[in-house]
């Protein structure tokens, strides 16, 4: 990274990162626009949605009818686990589900013509294909906070919980782009085994659904310090419900969630740089 | 006839063949999702050692049979009848010198093939290494089990290309076919084990059709039904699929009559 020598070029910096969040906004606003021209379609998408993943949340309340706890975790604080988690990937899914198709991007040979504007090509990426009935599982995210803490008699909010719920949804969403960026990026390698991103993003989804002390301690270092989606996630919950952290990590590890996110995403955003200098047109 | 279906069968069988990558990234997958549950289960059966006659191992070896079995009786997001609706080259298949629904069925009968023996017995061998889950049941349910697998691979196919067909109507059902499959699944076990439903929801989900895609196969195989109820069982699941296959002939012929082609 450039080193900002003086003012002007400082202003310059953050005019372009303005100007960018400005073109990504209107990209997608046209999106919406667009989508709205079918209305009825769009409410039967948003509603579908909605009720796939109400069922997935129903999942969590059946496994309670027959067990009391999972391992220390009842059912309302492992609802308000899975709520917590469902809105951060909402908001990654909703954002950047450019990233999504972008093995389909490449190999249809669009990308060149991406890179031939004179604008960010990872703006332009993350902004081709919003969807609004992404909005689905983000209401049902809200929905299954409010009945979590139906569940928690016991729980109370406080300015310092409402921080550290907000700051984990915000830097689940970005912890789950980044995962969502480096799927994209492997697609400069190879085209094929695209289908493996699934596994850190919706299976990381799944997985961090439940309480991360359920899991063996490879996997909760993986997701702790390797991919930290568990910062997006686990931890500003565990926080929350004053729960002890695992590998006796100090409970406020939630406020430096933010820059672990942070953190994260620029490593991406490196790798993908690395790929998009490296990148050769598939041709046709 | 029944040479050219074969073949049809064959055909999607090699096809499939060629996605070695694609495979082996959904193999990954199907184990990775396995070992989640089989984490969730452990520690929820950490507190208590059986429920409804299921205990830890049971309960293991179900979500595995799920993970195996999942692909060959319903694939998550397949489309490719709907995306031949949509693009009009479904008439080619419909002006084929065969019948329609035969065509299809023998086409998805290949791919079932394929992924039992390249995607459903790998994914149990994973679980077997990860788990420790051993062989299951006696080897005289095998033969019952092999049957109701079969069962509900009918009903699976019959399910999909009905679900594709509502493209006949509305053009972009992708959002429909996702939620009615997620139902499908979520009622066989798939999401929560259904020996491990309450009762009320559990003798809801034995009378709906879906109880005939997952579930039946994975209790006969672990002897969680006594052998009397086998037959029944296995009716119960027939039933199901010549119904459903009489209602999506229904369908396709009703379409059939109506389809419109732009040509140009």
């Amino acid at each position: 990274m450039a080193i900002i020598a003086d003012k002007a070029t400082y202003r310059r910096t953050i005019d372009n990162v303005l100007s960018d969040i400005r073109l990504y906004f209107r990209l997608i606003w046209m999106q919406i626009r667009s989508q709205g021209q079918y209305k009825a379609d769009m409410f039967v998408n948003i509603g579908t949605y909605f009720l796939t993943t109400s069922l997935e949340f129903a999942a969590v309340f059946l496994y309670f009818a027959n067990f009391s706890t999972l391992l220390g975790w009842n059912v309302g604080e492992v609802a308000m686990l899975y709520a917590v988690t469902s809105i951060g990937f909402g908001f990654s899914e909703m954002f950047g589900a450019g990233l999504d198709i972008f093995p389909d991007t490449i190999r249809l040979g669009e990308f060149d013509r991406v890179l031939l504007r004179p604008v960010s090509a990872l703006i332009q990426i993350a902004s081709s294909d919003f969807r609004l009935r992404r909005l689905g599982r983000i209401t049902q995210g809200i929905v299954a906070l409010f009945i979590a803490t139906a569940f928690l008699p016991a729980f109370h909010w406080t300015l310092l919980k409402v921080a550290a719920m907000c700051i984990g949804i915000a830097s689940g969403t970005i912890l789950f782009l980044s995962v969502w960026l480096l799927g994209a990026t492997m697609c400069f390698w190879t085209v094929e085994p695209t289908e493996l991103v699934n596994i850190l993003t919706y299976g990381g989804r799944d997985m961090l659904s439940y309480p991360l002390n359920i899991y063996n301690q490879v996997m909760q270092r993986i997701f702790l310090f390797v991919v930290p989606l568990a910062f997006g996630t686990f931890v500003p919950v565990s926080y929350m419900l004053e729960k002890s952290l695992p590998f006796g990590l100090p409970n406020n590890l939630v406020f430096a969630s933010p820059a672990v996110a942070i953190a994260f995403f620029l490593a991406a955003r490196a790798i993908w740089q690395f790929g998009v200098r490296r990148y050769q047109s598939t041709g046709s | 006839m029944w040479r050219f279906y074969l073949e049809v069968a064959r055909t999607a069988f090699r096809r499939q063949l060629i996605y070695r990558w694609a495979n082996l990234a959904g193999l990954m997958t199907n184990i990775f999702f396995g070992a989640v549950f089989s984490y969730v289960i452990i520690g929820l059966f950490h507190a208590h050692s059986a429920v409804n006659g299921y205990n830890v191992l049971d309960t293991l070896r179900y979500t595995w049979l799920v993970q195996s079995m999942i692909m060959i009786v319903l694939t998550f997001g397949w489309y490719d009848l709907m995306l031949t609706i949509r693009s009009g080259a479904v008439i080619s298949d419909m002006s084929k010198p065969c019948d329609f629904y035969w065509y299809w069925f023998s086409r998805e009968c290949g791919r079932d093939l394929y992924f039992l023996i390249y995607r459903g017995i790998p994914t149990y061998i994973a679980g077997i290494l990860l788990f420790g889950l051993g062989v299951p049941g006696d080897w005289r349910y095998w033969p019952a089990f092999l049957l109701s697998l079969a069962l509900g691979s009918c009903f699976g196919i019959a399910y999909r290309v009905l679900y594709n067909a509502i493209a006949f109507w509305f053009l972009e059902a992708r959002g429909i076919g996702t939620m009615v499959v997620v139902v499908a699944l979520f009622f066989t076990g798939s999401y929560v084990p259904v020996p491990l439903f309450p009762h009320w929801l559990l003798v809801i989900a034995q009378w709906l059709p879906f109880n005939a895609l997952l579930n039946v196969p994975a209790e006969i195989l672990l002897d969680n039904v006594p052998a009397g109820t086998i037959a029944f069982e296995l009716a119960r699941q027939f039933v199901w699929v010549i119904v459903f296959t009489l209602l999506v002939r229904l369908v396709i012929g009703r379409a059939a009559r109506r389809v419109i082609v732009q040509g140009g």
